[in-house]
């Protein structure tokens, strides 16, 4: 009986410490390493983790003092409330990624000037637009990335249309009609697969074309302006319209697997509204037709650029202004290596697979398919800019996206839809 | 209990350390934040009760909190009458009994979000085939309205739940003497007589804990929600917890959604602590 007792007795100190202790996981490094310098990097892109880790190896292996720990989170707002708890618990990243305008403006007091780094100089024009501040540069960009309608390039084939010849708004809907029209041959589920699920898709991407021109097509412009007109309103629902229409049905319950993956890859429909990181989802499926069977359309709108891909940045790299000098001069110094050392170019284009943002590189080792047509309408200046990056938080997507999914219910018409979402940017930049 | 004795605060203090460190301090932070304008990094003001003003014009909210008000009454109804139902099955005497209990407690091993995932499957595709194939559009768009996302998250709930108020119910059916439903006999009730005035009294406790935990549960829902619907179409199946996370992480509304957290504290505490006093009331001893 006694023993028993002092059996539970011991439990429960354990148990005591063990929960003292959660938390206190201690960082600091063993005293053999003083002279090294440590360099966290906090990271959203989880496509490119393995090949991110390797390369940092080899940085490592070069640089003796230097350790760079990765921790990677994946996707969009994930990695915003990530960050923001590996703020607050103290374990500040030396390395962290931020958006646009916005997360510039939040993250202000942290954010270092980068505009001393060999990669700021050679980054390509227009590409630091969102991160530039009183003529700082608070941030790298990652890579360049493109979207616009992918399209199966054996089912065009078929039908007997040439995508060349898609080059305005009027085409493309010739072009869906006569698919339309032949879909048992070709077989076909529906054309398009429009997955209005995802906001993102439909609020952010599609939004952009239409809602850029009247901001200059520049992202600061849209981050200071305080109300949206819409003024290409009517070429933005006929494309909504269009792809709706034309769509496997029931759109607003279609994500980007059932898009990408289920539809696109096994040739159930011919085209979708997506971007070049969808390449490795479709060569996920099919291997074959990702790399030799695809190739992207510009979205068209109408009475403004009928023929131009929105190409972006989607992610830029931050340095913690709040760590001392030396650990700064590690990061810039690693960012610097990887996007402007020989080995650093080689590897972003290759094992990356990025279409990279600065100058300077061998651009015909592109290799995957939609990378090097967005590349080529980049090369002749057919872009549109990814001014969404300066929507006010959260417009996009739970505003603008969610009255695109009442607009496709019929619970909400068109204008209503231009309206609300109006009121809703206003009241959000109040 | 002694409650002065050292031995009694000894063991309870793991559970309190643990209780003030992961409950009551981030309760508190969390009040502390919705009376200022913190936006997840720093905080540069005091705000007063701004927050909670401008909570009372915010539709989305007052929306998901009807949507979750509705689900939590039908699936609370809807568990507890099948775990009941379920209960009373498996402690008849029949060859198998044990391996049904086994059975209909299993959707609980399974984690929400997966649950979600593998009931998403069953809408979209097994659904839509079986409208394929009898021709009735309705079995075709189950996750693309609001009625139908609606009943979508009360079956899967049920699903998942109905066995595991089973096991409570099952284990204070058990408890009710023989004696007395056999004196009961005896004296004339018929089945219905002696499960309505017998047993069902003496399984009061039974509901008080089954019905806090599906009414707190339902309440709370939020791994099921994201990965059946994810809040859609248009929002109109998003409930409480994930409108909340929405404002905080999508609109960057940080100190905002605490407000509205704290707001929802208070009305799944007053609701269960309700529930669990009239409960309480209700039971019986013997």
């Amino acid at each position: 009986m006694k023993a028993k007792k002092i059996g539970l007795l011991l439990l429960s100190f354990g148990l005591l410490i063990s929960v003292a202790l959660v938390g206190c996981s201690s960082s600091e490094g063993d005293d053999s390493n003083k002279d090294k310098v440590t360099v966290d990097i906090f990271q959203f892109k989880v496509e490119f983790k393995k090949q991110f880790e390797e390369v940092v190896k080899a940085y490592e292996k070069e640089n003796k003092d230097v350790n760079i720990n990765i921790t990677t989170v994946g996707g969009g707002e994930d990695y915003g409330a990530a960050l923001k708890s590996k703020f607050a618990s103290g374990n500040e990243p030396t390395i962290y990624n931020v958006g646009g305008p916005q997360d510039v403006k939040d993250w202000a007091d942290k954010l270092a000037d980068l505009s001393d780094t060999k990669a700021a100089e050679l980054a390509l024009k227009g590409t630091l637009e969102g991160v530039t501040k009183d003529d700082k540069v608070l941030g790298l960009p990652y890579n360049q990335e493109g979207y616009g309608f992918i399209y199966n390039k054996n089912v065009l084939k078929e039908a007997g249309i040439d995508p060349a010849s898609i080059t305005s708004y009027a085409a493309l809907e010739g072009a869906v009609q006569t698919l339309d029209k032949k879909k048992d041959d070709l077989g076909l589920k529906a054309v398009f697969a429009l997955p209005a699920k995802e906001t993102w898709v439909t609020g952010l991407h599609l939004s952009n074309v239409f809602l850029a021109p009247e901001f200059d097509q520049n992202v600061l412009n849209a981050f200071d302006s305080n109300k949206v007109e819409f003024t290409h309103s009517d070429a933005f629902k006929k494309v909504l319209d269009l792809q709706n229409e034309y769509s496997a049905q029931p759109t607003v319950n279609l994500d980007y697997s059932q898009q990408v993956e289920e539809l696109f890859s096994t040739g159930k429909v011919a085209m979708i509204q997506q971007g070049n990181w969808a390449y490795g989802s479709i060569a996920g499926i099919d291997e074959e037709l990702a790399n030799s069977g695809i190739g992207m359309l510009p979205i068209p709108v109408e009475g403004y650029k009928e023929d131009s891909m929105p190409v972006g940045v989607p992610m830029y790299w931050a340095v913690n202004s709040n760590k001392d000098a030396k650990e700064i001069e590690a990061a810039k110094a690693f960012l610097d290596w990887l996007y402007t050392s020989e080995t650093g170019k080689t590897t972003v284009l290759e094992d990356f697979k990025f279409i990279p943002a600065y100058e300077g590189y061998d651009t015909s080792k592109i290799s995957d398919p939609l990378a090097k047509d967005i590349y080529e309408y980049a090369q002749n200046g057919k872009t549109l800019s990814w001014t969404f990056m300066g929507y006010p938080t959260g417009w996009g997507q739970q505003e603008l996206g969610i009255n695109i999914q009442k607009y496709l219910s019929d619970k909400m018409s068109w204008k209503e839809l231009v309206s609300e979402s109006q009121e809703a940017w206003e009241k959000a930049r109040k | 209990m002694r409650k002065g004795n050292l031995w009694y605060w000894v063991f309870l203090a793991p559970v309190l350390i643990a209780l003030v460190a992961v409950v009551i301090l981030p309760l508190m932070y969390g009040i502390y934040y919705s009376f200022t304008d913190w936006n997840g990094i720093y905080t540069t003001s005091f705000v007063g009760l701004d927050h909670y003003k401008a909570l009372i014009g915010d539709e989305e909210f007052r929306n998901s909190l009807w949507f979750t008000t509705k689900f939590t009454v039908v699936s609370v109804f809807l568990i507890n009458f099948f775990g009941l139902s379920l209960a009373l099955l498996v402690t008849q005497k029949f060859k198998g009994n044990h391996v049904l209990r086994t059975i209909f407690f299993m959707p609980n091993l399974i984690g929400g979000l997966i649950l979600g995932f593998i009931w998403q499957f069953i809408f979209i595709k097994v659904f839509s085939s079986i409208g394929d194939i009898l021709g009735v559009e309705g079995l075709k768009v189950w996750l693309a309205t609001e009625e139908t996302g609606f009943w979508a998250l009360a079956i899967l709930m049920s699903w998942q739940l109905a066995g595991y108020v089973m096991v409570i119910y099952i284990s204070f059916l058990e408890g009710v003497p023989r004696e007395l439903l056999e004196s009961a006999q005896i004296d004339g009730a018929n089945s219905f007589q002696r499960f309505f005035h017998v047993t069902l009294p003496l399984v009061m406790p039974a509901f008080t804990v089954s019905l806090f935990l599906t009414l707190s549960n339902s309440f709370k829902l939020y791994d099921q929600n994201l990965s059946l619907t994810g809040g859609g179409p248009y929002n109109s199946t998003q409930m409480v917890a994930m409108e909340i996370y929405n404002t905080a992480f999508v609109e960057n509304a940080m100190a905002f959604a605490q407000a509205k957290a704290v707001i929802f504290f208070l009305i799944v505490a007053t609701i269960s602590l309700t529930q669990v006093y009239i409960n309480k009331k209700r039971e019986v001893e013997l």
